[in-house]
């Protein structure tokens, strides 16, 4: 009937009285700590402040970054969209008319809380305009108050996207 | 009461403080470093003192100081104070006890007077081990009790049940060593160890009683609380255990409790299966009758170390930043180890030069089984760390499963093969 039996193992004498395996197992634990003993360039640790992690790509969810058109202006047009898509309700706008014929809206406050913000991507996706984007590569961020982790619409712009960096 | 005598007293208190407490945050030091070398990492190498790291070992000292200067945070729960307060002081009190009965080397001869290289001068040995190993886990029952949560009690009802299903198979296991030894007073057994079984093996209780080794070992494991038998901790089922309400130094009391009971433990295994301060094949009277070929091939053997030491530390001392001040640390340590070759080598020299009368001999010898015995010591704490760090932690049914079901009609067995071969061969 297609019914297979699985052997149980662990029922013989070499297996019930345990030591074998336990000196195998300590085989294993000292084959590594000698191995890095002896060397100690064997071990993949990163030592962090001084060495940066170099396997963060473009597509890494990281701070995020209002873009720029060509004549260095926002791209955003104020439309709420991120605004209404954040599940975390971390991003606040203000809109005012835009007067140089560029487009009609622009943002006149555009403010993220980073404390707030749970780093889902929902306002990349949201963004009709390809105004905002988490490709920073920003991975740290500290402060000494609450109020710095307010990223302002300035510092928003300030912030460079790794693929102009990687172009 | 003279000079001598206070002077060889002394020594061997602070012997003991330093096998015992001073060992404390070399074991604490040992523990994280191995553990991250086993688990491929590099484990704490940042804390340094003007930039020497002494390989992490300052974190040791930093953690201790943290701990005496933190807040000593004691809930509203707590009903019973005082016996919250003296949970600690047993555990701690009773491992740094049990210290105090290991030989260190073999009785010293200064002139006519003789003097037991051991903390305190008693032959009560491993009935004093027994006791005091056993008075520890009132601390952490009294300590899990007092702390009036469920988490500490459990913690200290599995420790309490630990302990009546191990000490049960310590003790049987001890009796056989008993019956070949002849003698509970440990330095009468490191002399037996010092003997040759059929000439040419050295009779270490580890090849006089495999078996009682191994029960032995296992239970010593039990007995300090540690992987694979922390049940009294379990901080993946328990959250700390029964130390789970403790903060500060009344935490650190438990925490260097439990490394002066580890050292304890092995201290135990090494006098008592391990050869104790013998070395292989030397013996006290081999060891003064050669005394001068012993110096000699330190003499050599020693830079030979130092320098492999040296060369290690140049390969894998380094800093990733080169301007960072914990670089200087390899030159430092290089010239340090050049300056004790030297001191030690004149020294030596010095010694073969001038010859050694009788107590001069006898000071040697007793230095040389110092060092041997802090060196055994040294492995044998290493062995509980890569223990801990290879096994996971025994279910509590399998453990007293194997503390009543295997190893104590093992150890009575083991009694009943001892005793009958000791009287049949009239030994």
């Amino acid at each position: 009937m297609g019914i297979k039996i699985i052997k149980r193992e662990g029922g013989s004498f070499k297996d019930r009285i345990y030591l074998p395996a336990i000196l195998s197992g300590m085989k294993v634990t000292f084959s590594h700590f000698f191995k890095n003993l002896k060397d100690t360039s064997n071990i993949k640790t990163l030592n962090y402040p001084e060495e940066m992690p170099q396997d963060i790509t473009s597509r890494y969810r990281g701070v995020h970054l209002l873009t720029k058109r060509e004549d260095g202006s926002e791209r955003c047009v104020a439309c709420f969209m991120c605004a209404t898509a954040c599940p975390a309700e971390c991003i606040f706008i203000e809109a005012e008319e835009r007067t140089d014929g560029v487009d009609e809206k622009r943002p006149k406050i555009f403010t993220i809380d980073l404390l707030e913000c749970v780093f889902c991507g929902g306002c990349v996706e949201a963004c009709p305009c390809d105004a905002i984007r988490m490709d920073s590569g920003i991975f740290s961020f500290v402060a000494q108050k609450r109020e710095d982790f307010l990223l302002t619409k300035e510092r928003l712009l300030s912030h460079q996207s790794m693929k102009d960096k990687e172009c | 009461m003279n000079a001598i005598l206070v002077g060889v007293v002394l020594v061997n208190i602070i012997l003991a403080l330093l096998f015992s407490l001073g060992a404390a945050p070399i074991l604490v030091w040992i523990e994280r470093r191995v553990a991250g070398f086993i688990q491929d990492r590099l484990g704490p190498n940042r804390c340094h003192i003007n930039g020497i790291r002494l390989g992490g070992l300052i974190q040791s000292f930093a953690d201790m100081l943290k701990l005496v200067f933190k807040e000593d945070f004691e809930p509203k729960s707590i009903k019973e104070s005082f016996f919250f307060s003296l949970a600690p002081v047993i555990v701690f009190s009773s491992a740094f006890l049990t210290f105090m009965v290991m030989p260190f080397a073999d009785d010293l001869k200064i002139g006519d007077q003789i003097f037991m290289m051991q903390g305190l001068p008693i032959d009560l040995g491993i009935l004093w081990f027994l006791a005091f190993a056993g008075l520890s886990v009132y601390g952490i029952m009294l300590g899990g009790w007092a702390s009036n949560n469920k988490y500490s009690l459990l913690g200290a009802i599995r420790a309490g049940a630990q302990v009546i299903s191990y000490e049960a198979a310590m003790g049987l296991s001890l009796v056989s060593i008993l019956i070949t030894y002849g003698s509970i007073h440990l330095g009468d057994m490191v002399a037996y160890q010092g003997t040759l079984l059929f000439g040419f093996i050295p009779a270490w209780g580890i090849l006089m009683q495999p078996l009682a080794a191994i029960i032995f070992i296992v239970t010593a494991f039990a007995e300090a609380n540690r992987t694979p038998f922390d049940l009294a901790e379990g901080e993946s089922e328990l959250v700390g255990g029964f130390h789970t309400e403790y903060s500060a130094m009344r935490f650190g009391l438990f925490f260097v409790g439990e490394y002066v009971a580890m050292s304890a433990s092995s201290a135990l295994i090494v006098t008592l299966f391990l050869g104790g301060y013998h070395l292989p094949w030397l013996n006290t009277q081999v060891l003064k009758e050669n005394m001068t070929g012993v110096i000699a091939f330190l003499v050599v053997v020693i830079p030979l170390v130092s320098f492999l030491f040296a060369r290690w530390i140049g390969k894998n001392n380094q800093w990733i930043d080169k301007e960072n001040i914990r670089n200087r640390e390899s030159k430092i340590l290089t010239k340090g180890l050049l300056l004790i070759n030297i001191v030690i080598i004149s020294l030596l020299v010095f010694l073969l030069w001038i010859g050694l009368e009788e107590t001069g001999t006898n000071i040697a010898t007793a230095i040389i089984q110092i060092v041997t015995f802090a060196i055994k010591l040294l492995l044998m704490n290493f062995v509980f760390v890569w223990v801990r760090w290879t096994l996971p932690r025994f279910r509590y049914d399998q453990l007293q499963d194997l503390g009543w079901k295997v190893l104590i009609p093992l150890s009575i067995a083991n009694i009943f093969v001892t005793a009958t071969v000791v009287v049949v061969l009239g030994v």
